[in-house]
């Protein structure tokens, strides 16, 4: 077990642990961040720096019906989020 | 499996088989029908979870892996343990 499983007592300090680290957000409506968490609450909502926010659409192509994935990038400085639209929140992946 | 029939022989309410199956393998589906599998970490009241070795599939695939993962509890449909 690492030290960090000894510290992890409840969802929420997964969280924690992320203070001031770049963290990967999944939000509702095919959107991601990816930020340096500054701070945040129990309902999740963030404050997020330096956020690089990803906007996943699909367009049907109207000849060929083909799915056509679209993502759109763009930088934001300061964001906050509200917590209501958060899916999933991961520390960057460390693959 | 051993530690399958522990489960349902020591889980009398909801709340009980959340405690037993802490740190075993399972699979959280969420409203969207997306699925995530791997070790449960720990859960609360509102059912917020924290997961390890966590992969993500949607549609059966497998989309994303993340070395831990916090879902918030409002997304979860079911959790439901898995054989490894």
């Amino acid at each position: 077990m690492t030290e960090e499983d000894a510290t992890v007592k409840e969802p929420l300090d997964l969280i924690k642990l992320s203070l001031d680290e770049r963290i990967y957000v999944k939000l509702r409506g095919d959107r991601e961040l990816r930020g340096r968490l500054h701070a945040y609450d129990q309902h999740l909502n963030m404050i997020l720096g330096e956020v690089e926010e990803t906007i996943t659409t699909i367009e049907i192509d109207d000849e060929t019906y083909e799915e056509i994935i679209k993502t759109n990038k763009r930088a934001v400085p300061f964001l906050f989020v509200r917590g209501d639209g958060v899916i999933l929140v991961s520390p960057p992946l460390r693959q | 499996m051993a530690d399958a029939g522990d489960v349902s022989q020591s889980a009398r309410t909801p709340a009980d088989f959340l405690k037993s199956i802490k740190g075993k393998p399972v699979v959280v589906k969420l409203n969207s029908g997306v699925d995530y599998r791997g070790i449960l970490a720990c859960l609360d009241g509102y059912m917020n979870i924290a997961m390890e070795s966590t992969e993500e599939y949607v549609n059966g695939q497998l989309k994303n892996k993340y070395g831990d993962a916090f879902i918030r509890g409002n997304n979860v449909l079911y959790i439901s343990t898995v054989k490894n």
